[in-house]
């Protein structure tokens, strides 16, 4: 297929897929604490609403920062749909994409002037501590697969087996990231209601409806990744059933956790974090992992 | 371990005397990226940055950054663009230490100029960490050139890593994590983003997380 055609197809796949399962993960928070909740097609409709509403722009903001930082946010998963399912390119290319997004997205916060979004953009430097577990994960998937590529490590998995079953708390540490990166997540500490919609208060209309686009395809990048390099080839049924499974397991977590306070929440990823690291060195040390 | 499994296919080298930059897709994304922000931070004003209601009464208070201080900050904050942009794509493992140094001291000097004493206070402690973390640095890329003889990461990486470039490595490391102020430093580095500057502050988180990002290709590099 022509390679800009599968560009497209797959972010329009990404945003799609993503849209309805945020929205599954919304109906199933509500359903665990016993209310209605919305249609699963409400994120998307919340998505395409927004691209057609009046954009207003603080006086405070910083203008071309304000504005230019949200379609960045857009095109850098779109980067990362083009590394990941579209060519199968490094690993340490998607993390670069993690890492822009997310001081994107908590910079879109401070650069409206609220207090709300600054309070978010700081507390986004202390959530630091998400990327070491990830930052671990990716290379423990390179000492055992020898390779950075995804399509060698779908080529090793093929042969070996799924990754989960030899690296299992390396696959604990990205899962990590996928809850701190869902909706209504015990570590969202920059979403916090006491800072109401954190670093997206001050986006609405246009802008707000890239940063819900480039929210989905966010989730469904991490949610192809985290099943790539952790359980193998997979067909196109596979992912669909993983990703509805990811997105419950989350949904169910989020809906009976609080968001916790940011002391809690950074030492208690750090300390998940460091335990599934010595634990994974302590397994290849002593030969569990071949 | 070469350039090519880590970061993808080689796209080109560019020479530099002894120095060789090289650009693959992952280096290439890194560096595309830190010169779109110089160039978006190089024509952005700062925001007013409006903070929590006085005591007692109703009024906001607005914190503005006033033009000579404006000036200065966005002259430190692209020339930490560039540097950082630099430490992406180079292939010599002194001037990636030495880039490392040049963002460390650009990001205590983009908020040198504000007024609010907690960030001063802030930038003060990720100073002397920053200071501190420079000796494991430098020492440990030394330690690598004396025990294998190159600082190149091209030949480095076709090397079988020594215990001494090991234990470099090593002390690489904790130089990186202090004079970029991660984890365990985030704490001292956090109130320094308090400060009104939106397009400033951004370069800082941009540049440290960055070099982060790198750190790990060079390291593994050298290791493996």
């Amino acid at each position: 297929m022509n390679l800009m055609a599968n560009i497209l197809i797959q972010v329009i796949i990404a945003f799609l897929a993503g849209s309805l399962l945020l929205g599954l993960h919304r109906k199933i928070m509500a359903r665990v604490q016993r209310r209605p909740g919305p249609p699963i097609i409400q994120h998307l409709l919340h998505s395409l609403k927004f691209f057609f509403k009046e954009t207003g722009f603080p006086k405070t903001a910083s203008k071309p920062f304000y504005i230019g930082i949200t379609f960045i946010l857009a095109l850098i998963w779109i980067v990362g749909v083009i590394a990941g399912p579209v060519a199968h390119d490094s690993l340490l290319i998607l993390f670069g994409v993690y890492a822009v997004y997310k001081i994107v997205e908590h910079n879109s916060g401070s650069s409206s002037g609220s207090p709300y979004g600054k309070l978010s953009c700081v507390r986004a430097v202390l959530s630091a501590a998400t990327e070491l577990p990830l930052f671990a994960a990716i290379i423990f998937v390179y000492l055992v697969t020898g390779t950075m590529n995804i399509g060698e490590i779908i080529a090793y998995q093929s042969v070996h087996g799924p990754l989960i079953f030899s690296i299992p708390l390396a696959a604990l540490m990205f899962f990590m990231l996928i809850i701190t990166k869902s909706p209504y997540s015990p570590f969202a500490i920059t979403k916090d209601k006491v800072l109401i919609s954190g670093f997206e208060t001050e986006h609405y209309g246009l802008l707000r409806g890239f940063m819900h686009f480039s929210e989905s395809i966010a989730w469904y990048v991490m949610l192809w990744v985290f099943l790539t390099i952790f359980f193998g080839p997979l067909t196109a049924v596979g992912y669909l059933v993983g990703m509805i499974v990811i997105t419950f397991i989350t949904g169910f977590i989020n809906a009976t956790t609080p968001i916790f306070s940011p002391n809690h929440s950074v030492m208690t990823q750090i300390t998940i974090g460091a335990i599934c690291f010595f634990g994974t060195i302590l397994m290849i040390f002593t030969g569990v992992v071949a | 371990m070469d350039f090519v499994t880590l970061g993808g296919n080689l796209l080109g080298t560019i020479p530099l005397g002894d120095i060789v930059l090289y650009v693959n897709p992952f280096n290439l994304f890194l560096f595309a990226v830190l010169l779109g922000f110089t160039a978006l931070i190089a024509v952005s004003k700062p925001e007013t940055q409006v903070e929590a209601a006085k005591f007692n009464t109703l009024d906001n208070a607005q914190v503005k950054v006033d033009e000579k201080e404006f000036r200065q900050r966005r002259f430190l904050s692209v020339i930490c663009g560039i540097a950082s942009a630099g430490a992406m794509i180079t292939g010599d493992l002194f001037n990636f230490t030495l880039f490392m140094a040049l963002v460390g001291i650009l990001n205590i000097g983009i908020v040198s100029a504000v007024k609010q004493t907690s960030v001063l206070n802030s930038a003060f402690n990720y100073g002397l960490i920053a200071m501190m973390c420079s000796l494991p640095l430098f020492g440990g890329a030394s330690i690598i050139l004396a025990s294998t003889g190159t600082l190149s990461l091209a030949v480095l990486s076709q090397m079988h890593a020594s215990p001494m470039v090991v234990f470099g490595a090593i002390l690489m490391l904790i130089g990186i994590l202090g004079e970029s102020g991660v984890a365990p430093f985030f704490a001292s580095k956090a109130e320094m983003f308090r400060t009104p500057g939106s397009p400033f502050i951004v370069i800082i988180h941009l540049s440290s997380l960055f070099i982060i990002v790198r750190a790990v290709e060079i390291l593994l590099l050298v290791l493996w």
